[in-house]
Parts: C-alpha cells; structure tokens; sequence
C-alpha cells in the first residue's frame, strides 16, 4: 500500500505495528522544513523521482556474512539503488521519498536462478561438434517471453540462461532480467559463464562416446584456451605481438582473467571430482557447480577447499541405492549434504522447465526439509547473495546494501516457504510487478 | 550339529512342552524365541508398549493438537491426547483432560500432534502387477495380490507421514480393477488391510486411449457404462434375493466388486482429469449410475466442475499436479484463464466444492511428499483459514474412502494412528519425528535413523 506523506506524519509512534511499519524520521521532516533536503524532480507531491522508502515487518539483507534480517526495517531507494537499510528507529527518511508502507509483508532481494533454458527459444544446444565455446545462448533471447513473466511475477528478477548439455562444451550462458525490456536492458553480462557438461546427456552425442573420452576433450579446448588467454596477456602486457582473434577461444579470457565462471553440469562422485580436478586444480578457471546431484555431496570438503560453490537442482536428494553409496535406508538431502561437509557458498536452481523457473523458492524449501539447516537463513541466501557472488555480480545484486541495485521482492513472509507469495518487485527501482494491479500470475 | 538339526530338536522340545494355544502362534514366530519359550521359563513375549494394544493407557501432551474433526473445533492448544489399546480415548485441553493413573506420560513439548496423513492415489505398496491391460474393463482385478509389507518406498512414505493409503490399480485400461486400503507402517498383510475392496479404479481419458487402435473417448465411455450397467443389474438381482423376491443368483467374479459400489461399501475412484472428462465422471458415474465416486486427479481445467461437484456429493483428491497452466491450446476450447496459472485446489475451492483433498499418484510424486502436494495448493491460492491444508491430508481423504470411523482425525474412538511433527505438517520445512499406527511406535526419527 502507497501511503500519502501527509497521513504518516500524524501516525503516532507506538501505531506503528498496526497501522504500518513507517514513521517519518523527525530528523527528515526538520531537514526538510529548512529546506536542506535534495530538493531536484519533485513531484505535485513533493516526492523527488525515483526516490523512494519501503517499510516492511521482515527486511531480509542477506549479506553474504553477517546480517540476514532487520525487523520493522527501513529501505531507502534513490535512482535505482539502494541508499540505506536500517531498522524505524535508525533510518531518518528524507521528506522527498515516497513512502511505501508493506506493513506485515517481508521485504527481500531479487532471487537469482543461475540455472535456466527460458530465457528465449531454443536454438541453444546445437550439437554439431563436440565442444562448442564459441557459441552464445545470447542469440536466442527474447526478453520478457512469456516464460519469465511468471517467474517475474514470483520474485525472480535474474537468470543466467545457459546452453544445454547435449555437448561437453555448450557454449556461454548470458545473464539476464526477467523482466520485458530492451535486449540492451537485459542483458546484466554476456557471457555470463561457459557451459561445461560432463556427465550423462552428453554421453549421447555420439556412439562409443564415454566419460574418458569426453573429458579429454574437455582438457584438450582448456588448454588451448588458456594458452589463448595467456597470448593475450602478453600482448596486453607489451610482451609479444597482438594474437590472432579466435571466437571459439575468446571466452576463455574472460575465464582467464576470473570475470565469468564455469557452470558445470555435474552430478555423480566421480563426474563432480572430474570437475574440480579438471577444471579448477588443473586449470585454475573459477568453477561452481551445476546440480551436484546424487552422492556428489561427499566431495564437500574438497570443493570449500579449492573455492568451487554448489548451485544445487533440480534434485534435491539422493535415494537410498545400495549399489552405489548405501544410506541405510535414508533419503539424504543433497544440500544439506553439502553443508555438513562445510561447503559455505549453496545455492538453488530450478533447471527450468525442468521444474517451472517460478518454484526457484521451492528448491530451498526442499533442501530445508532434507536436513539443510535455515537457523541463520542460508536458505534465503541460497537464493539471493550467493547465487550473485557465484555468478561474479555479488558487489550490485543478491543483497539489501546500499550500493546495490534496488531489485526489491515484497512477500507475505519467508521465500523459503512456499505457501508464501509475491506482492510487489521492483528491477533497479522500478515496479515491474505489483498483484493488486495486475492479475495474480499464480 | 548342523542349524536344521538344532531347530528340529528345539521345535521337538517345544511341541512336547508348551501348551496347545502357545503352538497355535508357531508358524509367525523365530526360531529363537521358540526356543527361549522351550525352556520351560514363563512365556516373556514383550510387554506391549503404552498405547499399543494390550498395553498400558498413553497420555501425550504437546503445544498443538490437529484435531481436525469434520465438523468441530479444528485444533486444540496445549492438548492431552489418551491413548488406550491403539484407539485414541480422550483429547482436549491439558487443564481439562486429566491423566489416568498408571497412564504413561509422553510429552512432546514445542512439538505437534496431528493425525497420520491418508494417501488415496499410491501404486508403491508392491510390485507393479497393478495394470494388466487385456482387456478394456477388469473390474475382476485386485491390486491386492501385488501388496509387499515393508516395501522400501512405503517405508519412506511412512516416515513422511502417510499412514493409510489406497493402493490402486494403473490407468491402462477403463477399469484398472480393485484398489486395497492399507495401514504403510505395520508389518504383515492382515494387520496392513483396513478394507479390500477398498474401491474400484476406473480411468476415464488420457491412459487408456492408448490400450489399443481406435479406441478413443466415446467408445471408452460406453463400453465402460456396459460394464457398470450389468455390474448394477448383478448388484440387484442380490438386493432381490436379499429381500427376499428372487433366486440366489451365482457369484460373479467381475461383478462382485460392483456390488459393493451398489451397497455403497466402497467408493469408484476415477482417472479424470479436464473439464469434458470430470464432467462426464460427474455425468455418467453419479449423476445417472448413482455409484459413490469421487475424482481422482482432477487437474487442468477440470476445477470448473466443482459446483456441480457439490451438488452431486462428489469430492475431489487432487494431484500430482497442482496447477492449470494457460495455455493457447486450453484457451481456444476450455475458457482457462489466459494469463494466470490457476491452482486446481484453489479452483474448486473458488467454485464452492468443500471436499477437497490431495494425492501423489506415487511414485509420480514421492509418497513422502504427499504433504507438499497441499502446501502447493497454499501457494496457488488455496485458502487454509480452517487448516484445509491438514483436512485434504486426513480426515476428508477418511470420509471420502468411507473409513473417517476409523482414521483420520484426532477424535476418541478412532485409532490412534498419530504423527509427531517438528510445526506444521503442511509446512515442507517441518519434519516427522515419529508415527503411531494404532499406537504403536512404527517409526522414530531418533532411533531408526531419520529416513530424510
């Protein structure tokens, strides 16, 4: 609910819980009064564009280590990214910002999924050769296709929309806004990661095609990418003549010099050890990975070590199968697989379509309930800032710090439980979603 | 001395030894403890748990009762529930409920106590001899045979909650047969069976198109009501005979199960889905056969039907899918809504249905997550202000299968098939931490390992 400036002044105090989370900040309203407040673009209102106050019961920070979540906080928005965060009684908002009164609703970051297909159409797994840097998922977007209209309308605000895995090398994934836009607009960075695949679905690209064969392939383009990327920087560095630009290699410099990642679809023991082994230990390219489905989770250890993060999904668990890893009968939680073997950076992903990209929320609440462990709301983490960091966009997204870009979520309560849905989100300080003015997408 | 030696002496020992109605229980009993009984101690079966049948009375407190009667105050606060040879015996507030003397006190503290969850859509009690598809209507067929107590899958269904379930035949053919009602949690067959038949499957659309070339909905559909329609005139001819107005009529394999629809002993659950398929469920079945039947499924657009379902008495157990995706193909001949996913629990509860439960179709949904399917429904817009949520897990899947006197709700009477839940048990976050059936402790988080 929108509240006009002038009824909020005369709120008392101790109404606050009632009749709303805010209260003008008496510092804001003197400031105001002598005219010491930005003062540029006011409204008929008196509200300077593009600034403007969510109050809210729950704002959720989610900074990557320390604060998860202010009760009855404050928000302060101001072309498009944040300015403060703070609880009522710290944040002084200034007599220009529109106040935005959520009242019992929670208020969180854009969700992040750094795993979907639906993005655009198809067109982005092409199979014709076996590994395939050079490709761009780019091609096929269109913005806001109806795909991304619900997961908008459920509070995921960025994708990274990545090539299938019908090859080992898929080709580079772009990450995007959900939301309806220009194709300029969108785009957050492209390439947003190279896509590895390693197990499984690629297998089928050929006969007598197995995992031996394919991971040497995998090792033979790192390595002429990296020697690519490493003439690059001789050259930057005035040390040997400009190389010959290659498209297929050129992504590899941006892995080279840690811009982008590799997500890697990965899942099994032996695949997800193949991974780290490969594309971290020996080639030393930022990795996160992709599913870490099944009894991957056993090598938590050794990837909070080497700093590869677990994007988690579409499966959550790993049923018991004696002819593999006995369970004893139990259902074991990969992302809580992942946590008890100390793994610091989890987060979720949905596959989409393989599950629908607006039950992202879902995966989280799965993972809680095979064992994860929410007491300090990695689970919301898992959605949010880490995701971002993953992705190499942590220092403008995934959290509620000022700084950032106001991708803004209001929801009835905790994004983990499902039964909780999206009121309002805002992209870089604009409403693009509010249900009591559209349709209720789901 | 070989093991086969050693048991036939102690086999000789005992036969010589006990009495006669201690052998009588021989064949379900271990070697060893025949052996121990042998020697001539006082029998030393175990003394039955608290709760459990021919135990001693249990009395648990916990912060939160889900009662959920049909009708009636739905929960209790700081509850005592009293458990007496596995029926529940009394529930009501601590302060009013007073404990019996020599009853055993259980308190589970933060913890809540709800009813075991009632699953009427699972294929995973056995092996999957539940869809022979030689003929189009096998109303003859029972999923019975198939029934493997302890299988592995029921096992983790248990610790999710689900203590009843109807095991059904598959969706190959129109009438896939005979569906069983089972406890998941107890360990040989006759104690597993709560009724058998427990209903009789009938697929309307989808599945069974493909049981074979040209077959498509206007012929299934009448071959169907042939079926059903000769089963009726068995069903009456043993009514004549009953009243005494006509001949004792041969029994007749296919048609028996008919015959308990007709005396309304089991209920038809139905494969139907959108809306001409569940309106012709509604049509045909209950509407002009009049056979208690309920829609099983019921997704896409098939929530318009709920007036009328409620009109008719027709509940609806709804899943695995949870949701109506608009889309241009249901647009252009159904009418869905064109931009918003519609929650199907959330649509026949708009369209004023009141008997709406949840099912898995397990293992299409995992049994353990029957609890998610309602959860779902929340988030696609199924109100819950009278907790819904908990009565599609139990007591309207009870009533809906025709055993709401026996399970389903925390209410004296019924058996004491009870679930301990860290919150809420609609709330996919929250966990089990132990399940009585019939007031025996089937499952412990803590002592059997927590299955998940």
């Amino acid at each position: 609910m929108t509240l006009p400036r002038t009824t909020l002044s005369t709120r008392s105090f101790a109404s606050a819980k009632s009749a709303g989370v805010c209260r003008v900040g008496i510092l804001a309203l003197a400031l105001a009064l002598t005219g010491l407040a930005p003062a540029a673009l006011a409204d008929a209102e008196g509200f300077a564009d593009g600034a403007f106050a969510v109050c809210a019961a729950k704002v959720l920070v989610c900074e990557e280590e320390g604060l998860a979540a202010i009760d009855q906080g404050v928000l302060l928005v101001r072309d498009g990214r944040i300015v403060a965060v703070g609880g009522v009684d710290e944040i002084a908002i200034p007599a220009d910002h529109e106040i935005i009164d959520v009242g019992d609703s929670w208020l969180m970051p854009g969700m992040i999924d750094l795993h979907s297909h639906v993005g655009g159409s198809g067109g982005l797994n092409d199979m014709v050769f076996q590994v395939n840097p050079g490709l761009r998922v780019g091609t096929s977007v269109v913005t806001g296709n109806a795909n991304l209209v619900r997961p908008l309308a459920a509070g995921i605000t960025s994708i990274l929309y990545i090539p299938g895995s019908g090859t080992n090398i898929g080709g580079q994934g772009v990450l995007m806004k959900t939301h309806e836009t220009e194709f300029e607009d969108a785009v957050i960075r492209n390439p947003g990661s190279l896509k590895i695949a390693q197990g499984d679905n690629p297998k089928r690209w050929g006969y007598r095609m197995n995992r031996a064969l394919m991971n040497h392939h995998i090792r033979y383009a790192l390595r002429q990418g990296k020697a690519y990327a490493m003439r690059w920087q001789e050259y930057e560095e005035g040390r040997a003549s400009i190389p010959a630009r290659h498209i297929n290699l050129d992504v590899f410099r941006d892995l080279y010099n840690n811009e982008i990642a590799i997500s890697t679809h990965t899942q099994y023991f032996q695949v997800v050890l193949a991974t780290m082994r490969i594309l971290r230990i020996e080639f030393g390219f930022p990795t996160f990975i992709d599913h870490g489905s099944f009894d991957s989770w056993l090598l938590g250890e050794l990837a909070e070590e080497i700093g590869v993060p677990a994007i988690l999904g579409p499966r959550e668990v790993m049923f018991p199968r004696p002819g593999r890893f006995d369970t004893d009968g139990r259902v074991e939680g990969s992302a809580w697989g992942f946590q008890k073997m100390g793994v610091t950076k989890i987060g979720f992903n949905t596959d989409a379509p393989v599950l629908p990209q607006e039950e992202l929320p879902l995966q989280s609440a799965m993972g809680v309930r095979y064992g994860f462990d929410n007491s300090t709301m990695d689970a919301v983490r898992g959605l949010t800032i880490v995701p971002a960091v993953v992705a190499g966009i942590g220092d403008e997204l995934g959290s509620l710090e000022p700084g950032k870009l106001a991708d803004l979520v209001v929801l009835t309560g905790d994004p983990s439980d499902p039964r909780t849905t999206v009121e309002r989100v805002w992209i870089r300080g604009e409403t693009v979603y509010e249900v009591s003015e559209e349709v209720r997408l789901w | 001395m070989t093991a086969s030696t050693l048991r036939t002496i102690s086999l000789a020992l005992l036969l010589s030894s006990v009495p006669a109605t201690a052998q009588t229980g021989l064949g379900n009993e271990n070697i060893e403890t025949t052996a121990a009984i042998s020697a001539s101690t006082p029998p030393a079966a175990a003394a039955p748990a608290p709760g459990a049948p021919g135990g001693k009375g249990l009395a648990i407190r916990t912060a939160k009762a889900l009662a959920v009667p049909l009708k009636g105050t739905q929960f209790i606060d700081n509850a005592v529930v009293l458990v007496k040879d596995g029926l529940i015996e009394a529930v009501g507030p601590a302060r009013t409920t007073p404990v019996p003397l020599g009853y055993e006190v259980l308190d589970i503290g933060d913890k809540w106590l709800a009813p075991g969850m009632v699953e009427l859509h699972s294929h995973i009690a056995g092996t999957f001899d539940i869809n022979d598809t030689v003929y189009l209507t096998n109303p003859g067929m029972r999923a019975s045979t198939a029934v493997r107590p302890g299988d592995p899958k029921m096992k983790l269904g248990l610790a999710g909650g689900v203590t009843t379930i109807l095991f059904i035949p598959g969706s190959g053919s129109n009438i896939g047969g005979q569906g069983v009602l089972l406890k998941t949690g107890l360990s040989d067959y006759e104690s597993m069976e709560v009724r058998n038949p427990g209903s009789m499957k009938l697929a309307q659309a989808g599945n069974p198109e493909r049981w074979g070339f040209r077959v498509a909905r206007s012929f299934m559909n009448w071959n169907t009501r042939n079926t059903l329609q000769r089963g009726i005139a068995y069903a009456k001819e043993w009514e004549a005979f009953n009243d005494g107005d006509g001949p004792k009529p041969e029994i007749n394999l296919q048609f028996e199960v008919i015959r308990a629809l007709y005396e309304r002993r089991a209920p038809i659950a139905t494969h139907t889905q959108i809306f001409q398929v569940a309106n012709m469920t509604l049509t045909m079945v209950a509407a002009q056969l009049k056979l208690p039947v309920f829609i099983d499924h019921g997704t896409f657009d098939a929530h318009r039907v709920a007036p009328r379902a409620q009109e008719l008495g027709v509940n609806a157990i709804l899943g695995p899918r949870a949701i109506d995706v608009p889309s241009r193909m249901m647009m252009s001949w159904a009418g869905s809504n064109p931009e918003r996913i519609q929650g199907v629990a959330a649509g026949y509860q708009d369209g004023g249905l009141e008997m709406i439960g949840f099912n898995t179709d397990a293992p299409v949904i995992p049994q353990e997550e029957l609890l998610l399917q309602a959860s779902m429904g929340v988030r696609y817009g199924f109100r819950w202000d009278n907790l819904e949520t908990i009565r599609g897990l139990t007591i309207i899947p009870a009533k809906t299968a025709g055993i709401d006197h026996l399970v389903g709700s925390i209410e004296p009477g019924k058996q004491a098939d009870l679930l301990i839940v860290t919150g809420d048990p609609a709330d996919p976050r929250c966990a089990v931490e132990a399940v009585l059936i019939e007031g025996q402790r089937v499952y412990d988080a803590n002592t059997n390992r927590r299955r998940w």
